[in-house]
């Protein structure tokens, strides 16, 4: 059936915010901001997400986007948790690789 | 004398205790399961095994029990010295780290007499000299070449065709060696040529300052001279001719040859390699095809997709390991790179799969206008209009500048391999690499998301391609080995 | 197989203590020399004065009242000048310690263990011996400088603790160009204090050997017969390493440990990279071994292809390996790089089958036990 209207569509996703990071929703929601706009908002235990899609958008496509978007989200908090997770180990792996180049203070300056 | 105690005596009862160390696991096939540990070392078990390993249920009379106890997967009562060894082992393979920058790359010049459809590098026609380095920019580099700790440093020329600006080279590597002489470092030259070019005034140079000669060779002549079409079409005459004066010269392992994939090479990996046989090369490098440069501008990127290519690997692969076992020594190396991580606590320094990313800390490349790049396809990227990872200019930015510049700690640390998803609890997360600067280039972001990588998809396979080859053929196992420790 | 050691008929005793002595066969040394030394053969008219007389011939010339005779039969006659026996006059005993000809000497410092091997050669005694450990520093004062390597071993010499250290200084110094190969089970380096005193010895050129015979633990301390041998062995091993010293890790190949003789190298290779060298060895059948024969005894032919996997591996990590104690036609010629001829000179045989062997010259043959109680079924002359 076509559209009578050229109406832009709107859906709302949930996210439970006891298991998703808010952080990883904005920058998820940034991802795509050519391809929508997102409004969140938090009502208690949830993210409430209201992705507003340009008008030439079909059905098919703003599924697409929609499923792209949450495989997106789940990236995005993944990558804030592991990142936190990990940072000891990081940290210590880049010391060790500039140990030697005198940018970080107090090694020794190669010269020979 | 004394009784002598039976082996029971040793063992503690069947389902004692045992404490699991650090370890991670990835499906290997229908029936089995990978397991590595900190330091890489893989075990292979059926997944039954595993549950039960996981469980805290597996019997110590299980032969899998005494594997996982040898390399280091558990400790119990019988030994806990794994630990230790497992941080001996750890430590191997992260010292070459801060060995830093090895690799130091001069596009003396980016005129070129070729046009490759797939050419990495927007070559520059030949009459434009306002694409050469100057000498000030090339003092200024090897400055900074010598500024890095690195004991041993390899300085090697690209371009555009690199001998159009011989000159150039010449006046580098006397400099360097000169400079080198208060530094004492293990310092060696590479030029990568077509060799079209090639004298033997040229190689009389190169043969005073035990300069290597890398060139392209994409199989046999039908093959390179359609990849590479240069006026007169005799891209591969001039090839073969060129490796053999330059063996003339020089000696015969003093010329290695890299191959380029195409949509062409994909059908004709044994034909790729009987050339590179019949050339008398000890090995190949079965590379893929990277997506810079006129690559993606002629579309031949898209050309092939992901599975195509790695039939094509495994095809070589197996056929290389025949040729072994028929008494041939030929070598494949990606596959002696990963075997190196697999079988060995040595790290071979190769800057495309290693994590930390080999950008800046294993290379760096000083392009012909000054302006410094992370890696040689960061430069490619800056060729194709995107400076993301330009770190800074030779003669305008010191030396601490340009190595915390953001443009490399960035990616450096965005793309870690351990502190990103999915890699962090990949159980071949020790053998990859990081490359942000492809997954910059696919999907945008340093990282990626790795369901989506090709990168990811062709290493895992390969990965899981390898460790099937060395459970199944002993002769294989025995061949990898050898490969491993070279 | 030489004798080392046995009785002898005494025909004069003067000496009340068994006691170190030097070998000479010269009758006209100066007096102050004869003093100390021990003629081998019939002095002369005027030649009296030496500490001891190892004579073949009986007269009344050799009734020399300073001197301890003793008559010595054939068995002897591998006896040369500048060898160093102990002798006892009145017992009669002669025991040879040094043989200045032999590529290797070995002093025993003890036969107190603190493991049970299956297949030891020199089964512990729990007694105190700490008096040839005494003799071994005497030893050291008459060893001559020349002499290119010394062996310590036991029973487990470390027993002996900061005594053996000693020692190790005592060689140093009396003997700076020998290199001392010393065989210890390792355990006592888990004490990083005691390794470095070993390492304070400073010796330009000491190698100590110490077994490994599984990466399996309850394997090894089965083959050893020690609850906890394992861990502490390998803890060794890193921390001798850890301070530098030279380390050998020996394995003895029998059934016991020959299912997994490859995986143990490999485990030597992925963690061990850095000791210096492999030894895997035959089995030699005395001491333990022959009661416990059953349970170790495997032909060296039928273990031939695992020998040569086991090599290829070490080779392939680059280390270095020899194979000890196998004669060349129970291994492949693919090992021959490895393989070394290395049964001590005075326990070397051959068998009949051997005359005819092309290859007799170039082959370790076989331990005189061996030949005696079992060896491999497919000893067979090279044509």
């Amino acid at each position: 059936m076509p559209d009578k209207e050229n109406k832009p569509r709107q859906i709302l996703i949930r996210f439970d915010a006891r298991v998703t990071n808010l952080q990883a929703v904005k920058k998820a929601a940034y991802k795509y901001i050519n391809s929508f706009s997102a409004d969140i908002s938090l009502n208690d235990n949830e993210i409430l997400c209201s992705l507003t899609f340009t008008a030439s958008a079909n059905v098919e496509l703003s599924t697409r986007l929609i499923e792209d978007f949450k495989k997106e989200v789940l990236d995005q908090d993944l990558r804030e948790q592991i990142k936190a997770e990990t940072e000891p180990i990081r940290n210590l792996i880049f010391a060790l690789a500039f140990s030697k180049t005198g940018i970080v203070g107090n090694e020794q300056v190669p010269r020979d | 004398m004394s009784k002598f105690q039976e082996i029971k005596f040793y063992k503690a009862p069947q389902f004692s205790p045992y404490t699991l160390l650090p370890l991670r696991f990835i499906p290997l096939d229908q029936e089995h399961y990978v397991l590595t540990n900190l330091a890489g070392e893989y075990l292979r078990v059926k997944r039954g095994t595993l549950l039960d390993f996981l469980r805290h249920k597996l019997s110590n009379e299980d032969p899998n029990y005494t594997e996982l106890r040898a390399r280091h997967f558990l400790i119990d009562e019988a030994s806990s010295i794994g630990p230790e060894l497992l941080a001996l082992k750890v430590r191997s393979k992260y010292s070459r780290l801060s060995e830093f920058t090895g690799l130091h790359i001069f596009v003396v010049t980016l005129r070129c007499e070729h046009s490759c459809p797939y050419c990495q590098v927007s070559r520059q026609s030949e009459d434009k000299l306002r694409y050469d380095m100057s000498t000030e920019v090339a003092l200024g580099a090897i400055d900074l070449t010598f500024r890095s700790p690195s004991k041993n440093i390899k300085i090697e020329f690209q371009g555009g065709e690199p001998l159009l600006n011989f000159d150039l080279i010449k006046y580098i590597v006397l400099e360097a060696k000169k400079k080198n002489q208060e530094s004492g470092k293990n310092l060696a030259f590479v030029i990568a040529t077509n060799l079209a070019l090639i004298s033997y005034d040229i190689l009389r140079f190169c043969r005073e300052h035990s300069i290597l000669i890398s060139t392209s060779l994409d199989g046999p002549r039908a093959l390179h001279n359609a990849n590479r079409p240069r006026p007169g079409s005799n891209s591969y005459e001039k090839t073969i001719e060129g490796i053999k004066l330059v063996r003339e010269m020089l000696g015969r392992d003093q010329i290695s040859a890299l191959m380029t994939t195409t949509e062409a090479s994909l059908n004709c990996a044994r034909g790729i390699i009987d050339e590179y046989l019949a050339q008398d090369f000890k090995g190949i490098f079965l590379r893929p095809l990277s997506p810079y440069g006129f690559a993606v501008k002629t579309k031949s990127y898209r050309a092939y997709d992901a599975e195509r290519w790695l039939e094509f690997y495994t095809q070589g692969l197996d056929y290389i390991i025949e040729l072994n076992r028929r008494g041939a020594e030929f070598v494949e190396y990606y596959a002696l790179t990963i075997l190196k991580k697999m079988l060995t606590s040595e790290d071979p320094g190769y800057v495309d799969l290693t994590s930390p990313s080999g950008i800046g800390i294993g290379a760096v490349a000083y392009n012909y206008d000054g302006y410094v790049y992370a890696s040689d396809e960061s430069r490619m990227l800056a060729e194709m209009g995107d400076t993301t990872f330009r770190l800074g200019r030779v003669l305008e930015n010191s030396y601490e500048e340009i190595f915390t510049s953001a443009s490399l700690l960035e990616p450096l640390e965005a793309s870690f391999a351990y502190s990103v998803p999915m890699c962090n609890d990949c159980a071949f997360e020790s053998y990859c690499g990081a490359d942000p600067v492809f997954h910059y280039r696919i999907h945008g972001d340093f990282v990626g998301r790795k369901p989506e990588s090709e990168f990811c998809f062709r290493n895992m396979a390969i990965f899981r391609f390898l460790i099937q080859k060395m459970e199944t053929d002993t002769f294989a196992k025995q061949l990898f080995v050898k490969w491993a420790n070279s | 197989m030489l004798k080392l050691h046995g009785k002898l008929p005494v025909l004069n005793s003067v000496t009340k203590d068994s006691y170190l002595v030097t070998i000479t066969k010269s009758t006209n040394l100066p007096l102050v020399l004869r003093k100390q030394m021990a003629l081998l053969g019939q002095p002369s008219e005027d030649g009296k004065d030496y500490k001891a007389i190892l004579t073949k011939e009986i007269g009344a010339t050799n009734h020399h009242g300073d001197s301890d005779v003793f008559k010595i039969s054939d068995d002897y006659d591998y006896l040369d000048e500048g060898d160093i026996v102990r002798l006892d006059s009145e017992s009669g005993s002669l025991r040879c310690l040094y043989r200045k000809n032999s590529p290797h000497n070995t002093i025993l410092l003890t036969e107190q263990c603190d493991h049970y091997c299956l297949m030891c050669s020199q089964p512990p005694k729990n007694i105190d011996d700490s008096w040839l450990l005494k003799e071994a520093f005497e030893l050291i004062s008459l060893i001559p400088t020349g002499t290119e390597r010394l062996g310590f071993s036991g029973g487990e010499p470390t027993l002996y603790g900061d005594k053996f250290i000693e020692l190790l200084h005592c060689a140093r110094r009396s003997l700076p160009d020998t290199g001392i190969d010393i065989l210890s089970n390792g355990r006592a380096f888990k004490d990083l204090e005691f390794t470095r005193k070993y390492a304070a010895v400073d010796h330009p050129n000491m190698l100590i050997g110490i077994p490994i015979y599984s990466d399996d633990p309850v394997q090894h301390e089965y083959v050893v017969q020690s609850k906890g041998a394992f861990d502490e062995t390998i803890r060794g091993v890193i921390n001798l390493k850890q301070v530098n010293q030279k380390v050998e890790i020996r394995i003895v190949i029998h059934k016991q440990t020959i299912n997994r003789l490859v995986k143990t190298c490999e485990f030597i290779a992925r963690n061990l990279l850095f000791v210096d060298h492999v030894a895997l060895m035959g089995l030699e059948i005395t001491g333990f071994t022959r009661p416990n024969l059953d349970v170790l005894w495997i032909d060296p032919f039928e273990y031939k292809d695992i020998l040569s996997e086991a090599v290829a591996l070490l080779n392939s990590y680059g280390m270095m390996v020899s194979i000890y104690n196998h004669q060349l036609c129970t291994i492949n010629p693919d090992v021959l790089g490895n393989y070394r001829k290395s049964i001590s000179d005075w326990k070397t045989e051959f068998l009949d089958e051997c005359l005819s062997c092309t290859k007799r010259a170039d082959c370790g043959g076989l331990f005189s036990s061996s030949k005696q109680f079992r060896h491999s079924r497919y000893i067979k002359a090279f044509k």
